[in-house]
């Protein structure tokens, strides 16, 4: 018979034992409340959002909410009052952007004030979103001879010559060294130019095939977006990005609030959690309400041109139409809206 | 005075109540257990940057090599034609 039993039926029940479970149980449930103590409404919020739809499945309502769920979150988690805006794409609109690579000195103003609008964790690393590559000027060559040159020409017999896309014969350069750019005691140096490096914002984007949830997708405006929430962190979109223009959240982001923009959006620059994808969404917190993408108006030198491909008046059409351009990676039909020039 | 049925009733509520303050101590003592086994550790943040970085360097090697090729005219012109196809045909 078991003490259990015996107990039950006696009623005879060791008062010591009984006494160290109660006090054993009131601590730990004091412990618990502890723990939990302070941020009863913060982790209600992450419950609830670990069971939300795809944003763009929901209904109007559930929209509203899974907003207001996140503003009182971060107001709580960050102790400003933020606001999390799901203002949609802007109507004929296709944002293309342009960079003069001849201007660009390397100095990463962009790359600081790109971390500083979108929240991006500032320590342990520091993740961004814009990479600027110190490079060999090597053969680089910006002279306009044989610019047209490159194309099977037309003999006697007809043309049947394969077309080899582009002026193959006389690329504008072939890189040598490249290297990843810290801290130069000054720039720029002799000898380099800067490449920055952000996500082209792909017309064919290979990252939306990959993901197997679509958590990111491609916009009307031409911006590829991530749905932080749905996102599961397979992270197959890196792995298919040729561009290298993703960055995971390996840890828990360190965003300390003093540092924290408080005007966000839903797909942009709202903080996000470990375990999910984030890139460049062209600041669309910023150009949804017509204002420039925060690299830009950070540059010091004018590199950078941002403008709606739709309109032929716009900067980065003149661009096209007038400059030498080139893109990145081109021969990989990913069509980038992000195009690279020469003043 | 307590009768036999009112001390059985007793006994089953003590049970019952031991069961549900052993069960708290469970749930409570799993809960200490995953925040302090979850909470990020020195290594667990220079694994992070090593991550990090790892990927960083990936990149480097793609650019090493690389050819930039100047867009003809006429590409530019094909680019830009294909592009708004593309957006007015989703649009469509």
């Amino acid at each position: 018979m078991s003490d259990e039993t015996k107990e039950r039926e006696t009623g005879d029940v060791d008062e010591a034992r009984r006494d160290l479970l109660k006090h054993m149980g009131i601590a730990s449930m004091a412990g618990a409340v502890a723990l939990t103590a302070g941020s009863a409404d913060a982790e209600a919020a992450v419950f609830q959002e670990w069971f939300q739809s795809h944003y763009e499945l929901m209904s109007e309502e559930e929209k509203q909410e899974c907003i207001e769920r996140l503003e009182t979150r971060y107001t709580e988690e960050y102790g400003k009052k933020t606001t999390v805006s799901n203002a949609p794409a802007l109507k004929d609109v296709l944002f293309g952007y342009a960079l003069d690579i001849q201007k660009c000195i390397g100095c990463r103003t962009c790359v600081h004030a790109c971390v500083k609008e979108n929240n991006q964790t500032r320590y342990d690393p520091e993740i961004q979103w814009i990479k600027v590559l110190k490079m060999e000027k090597g053969n680089f060559s910006f002279s306009e001879e044989k610019l047209d040159k490159g194309y099977p020409e037309t003999d006697r017999l007809g043309n049947f010559g394969i077309q080899v896309g582009g002026n193959a014969y006389s690329p504008v350069g072939v890189s040598g060294e490249t290297e990843r750019y810290y801290e130069p005691e000054k720039v720029p140096e002799k000898d380099s130019f800067y490449f920055p490096v952000q996500c082209q914002q792909c017309e064919k984007p290979p990252c939306v095939k990959a993901c197997p949830v679509r958590a990111t997708f491609r916009e009307p405006n031409g911006v590829v977006v991530i749905d932080y929430n749905w996102c599961i962190g397979c992270r197959m979109c890196q792995l298919a990005c040729p561009y290298e223009a993703r960055r995971f959240n390996w840890g828990e982001p360190n965003l300390p609030p003093e540092d924290m923009n408080p005007k966000t959006h839903y797909y942009g620059n709202r903080p996000r959690m470990m375990g999910v994808m984030e890139k460049c969404t062209f600041c669309l917190q910023r150009t949804r309400e017509g204002r420039a993408p925060a690299c830009l108006e950070a540059c010091p030198v004018g590199a950078r041109k941002f403008g709606n491909l739709l309109d032929p008046e716009s900067d980065v059409r003149k661009i096209l139409a007038t400059k030498k351009v080139f893109r990145f990676k081109e021969d990989l039909n990913t069509y980038p809206k992000f195009f690279y020039f020469m003043g | 005075m307590i009768n036999e049925k009112d001390e059985k009733v007793d006994v089953s509520k003590r049970m019952l109540f031991k069961r549900a303050v052993a069960a708290v101590g469970v749930v409570a003592t799993a809960g200490v257990a995953k925040t302090l086994t979850t909470a990020p550790t020195d290594s667990d943040k220079s694994k992070n940057r090593a991550r990090y970085e790892s990927e960083a360097r990936q990149q480097e090697r793609v650019m090493l090599q690389k050819r930039y090729v100047v867009m003809t005219d006429d590409e530019k012109k094909q680019m830009v034609n294909e592009i708004l196809k593309n957006h007015y045909q989703e649009l469509a």
